[in-house]
């Protein structure tokens, strides 16, 4: 029940900070800006899987909303330490732990709603989901637990760990090499080359954002979506005796 | 400021059954040889022993960094003390800290507030994470918004409160669940002083009404003199001198708290001629 409430709370401050909301959104506003104006001609070329460039930028830009977008969630925990109202919600009969999930769960709700309006965007510029309405559920879904269990969990910890904000909000340009290490962004032949294959083959985001794009582009491959799960729970797993560990950190 | 006081306290006497507080004549807080060592080898507190009595007002007074603040976190389950029992309303802070939780309130030293909540989020997001229904959790909020004159404001987001109005909401959500035992580190630290006379009439009557048990650090000697009814003197993390503020007056042959506290503390902030020769040369 804690943890729903203290979800509550974050969905009912976002909107609260115009700033975090709009630069939110900039980065993939300006990916479908410049990057649909400067490719839109690969399309054209021979293999390229649709017509529609936006289609195929859609899944990367759900990916580029989740993952940095899910930061926030951490640098919003680190200033609840520095404005020391965590300690006044731990006077409460609750744990860190609800602190934690709560504020991860209120910003996934509102990343995946964040998402759905870049879907939105996206289908307003010509693209189309192929497996309809449930696959793009399907989609925002495994973009947004991706952004949890790997950059969510991550900067929670460093959060739990530093209780500053400043040094949370330092790392968050990372995530988006998590994104520009995947094949969206690197061209056929670079991945040829063996390091970048082994690069993009060993980036989890590589694995999620695969059976997205085939969500969008052709419809559903069970074996795909099958490893993007099995990879967000590998990794869900791992994060999770970590943040136990620092969770102790938080009483002195 | 708190017009309608009367009327708030009748109808949190009339809510007082979710009080749970021990009975009067148990201790409601036992702290034997209680210490903590930090991380970086600083002993704040060392072998702290005292108790305070269901419904009594015990303050801790000392000079900063004396292990006051230090003392009222391992009782409030936000320090892990390092060795030592304590128990807060019968319950153990290190074994039980969920109980002791539900039992108390907690308004700290520096105030902790969610600067993008309204004050009435605030209090009804405190009053939810203790268990109360939605509506109590709301009608308990306006009483205690009421209580500390904040009603105008209820609906404006705390990072436009002032420090004090900011100090005055944490002190409502700190008795949102009527707690049985209240810590207050330095609860009129920053407030004007007539929200600190209106603040110290709460106490009293919440503390009269209700049976709350009260601990207090503070710096006010006045606020110790008419708020408690023992006093402990903290320093360098021992407490050095126990008793009722007449007591402590007597031992050391003085008339107010302030020859009591250089007594037992020796701290005089008087700075040195040098000090004051190098400062006017550099003015």
């Amino acid at each position: 029940m804690s943890v729903l409430l203290l979800a509550r709370r974050t969905i009912v401050q976002f909107p609260r900070n115009p700033i975090l909301l709009g630069f939110s959104f900039a980065p993939v506003l300006m990916m479908f800006l410049v990057f649909g104006a400067l490719f839109e001609g690969v399309t054209r070329l021979p293999g390229f899987p649709t017509d529609n460039y936006f289609e195929y930028l859609a899944p990367t830009a759900i990916l580029l909303t989740t993952v940095p977008g899910i930061g926030n969630a951490a640098v919003a925990l680190a200033s609840d330490f520095q404005s020391r109202y965590v300690y006044k919600l731990l006077s409460a009969p609750i744990s860190i732990g609800s602190i934690v999930l709560g504020r991860l769960l209120g910003d996934g709700v509102r990343l995946c709603a964040q998402a759905v309006a870049v879907l939105l965007l996206a289908i307003a510029l010509g693209a189309h989901v192929e497996t309809g309405i449930p696959g793009a559920a399907l989609m925002i879904l495994l973009g947004t637990l991706l952004g949890i269990v790997t950059f969510g969990v991550l900067t929670a910890n460093l959060a739990l760990r530093t209780k500053d904000a400043a040094a949370v909000q330092a790392i968050l340009p990372m995530a988006y090499l998590l994104i520009f290490l995947t094949s969206a962004y690197q061209q056929p032949e670079q991945i040829d080359s063996p390091v970048m294959r082994i690069i993009v083959d060993a980036n989890p985001a590589e694995h999620v954002l695969r059976p997205m794009r085939e969500l969008m582009l052709s419809g559903y491959d069970w074996p795909h979506v099958g490893i993007a799960a099995a990879v967000i729970l590998a990794l869900g797993l791992i994060g999770i005796p970590f943040t136990v560990r620092n969770y102790r950190s938080v009483y002195r | 400021m708190l017009d309608g006081l009367e009327r708030v306290l009748d109808e949190l006497v009339q809510l007082a059954p979710g009080l749970d507080a021990p009975d009067v004549g148990t201790d409601a807080i036992v702290v034997e040889r209680l210490a903590k060592t930090y991380a970086d080898g600083t002993d704040a507190v060392r072998r702290v022993t005292f108790r305070v009595a269901a419904g009594e007002c015990f303050g801790l007074l000392g000079p900063n960094g004396a292990g006051k603040s230090t003392t009222v976190g391992m009782l409030g389950t936000l320090v892990r003390p390092t060795s030592g029992l304590a128990s807060v309303a019968g319950f153990d802070v290190v074994a039980q800290p969920r109980e002791v939780r539900r039992r108390i309130g907690f308004a700290m030293q520096e105030v902790g507030v969610d600067a993008f909540a309204t004050a009435r989020e605030l209090l009804v997001l405190q009053g939810r994470l203790h268990g109360l229904r939605r509506a109590d959790s709301a009608h308990r909020a306006e009483l205690l918004l009421a209580m500390v004159d904040l009603s105008a404001v209820a609906g404006k987001r705390l990072g436009e409160f002032s420090g004090g109005m900011q100090r005055r909401v944490d002190l409502a959500a700190a008795l949102m669940h009527l707690p049985a035992v209240l810590f207050l580190d330095e609860p009129t630290e920053g407030l004007d002083p007539r929200a600190r006379v209106a603040i110290w009439d709460a106490l009293e009557r919440l503390r009269t009404q209700l049976g709350v048990t009260i601990v207090l650090t503070t710096h006010y000697m006045d606020e110790a003199d008419r708020l408690c009814d023992r006093l402990g003197i903290i320093d360098r993390g021992s407490i050095v001198a126990e008793g009722t503020p007449a007591e402590l007056k007597a031992t050391v042959g003085g008339d107010t708290l302030e020859h009591v506290y250089l007594h037992y503390t020796g701290h005089t902030f008087a700075p040195t001629d040098g000090a004051l020769v190098a400062l006017e040369t550099a003015a």
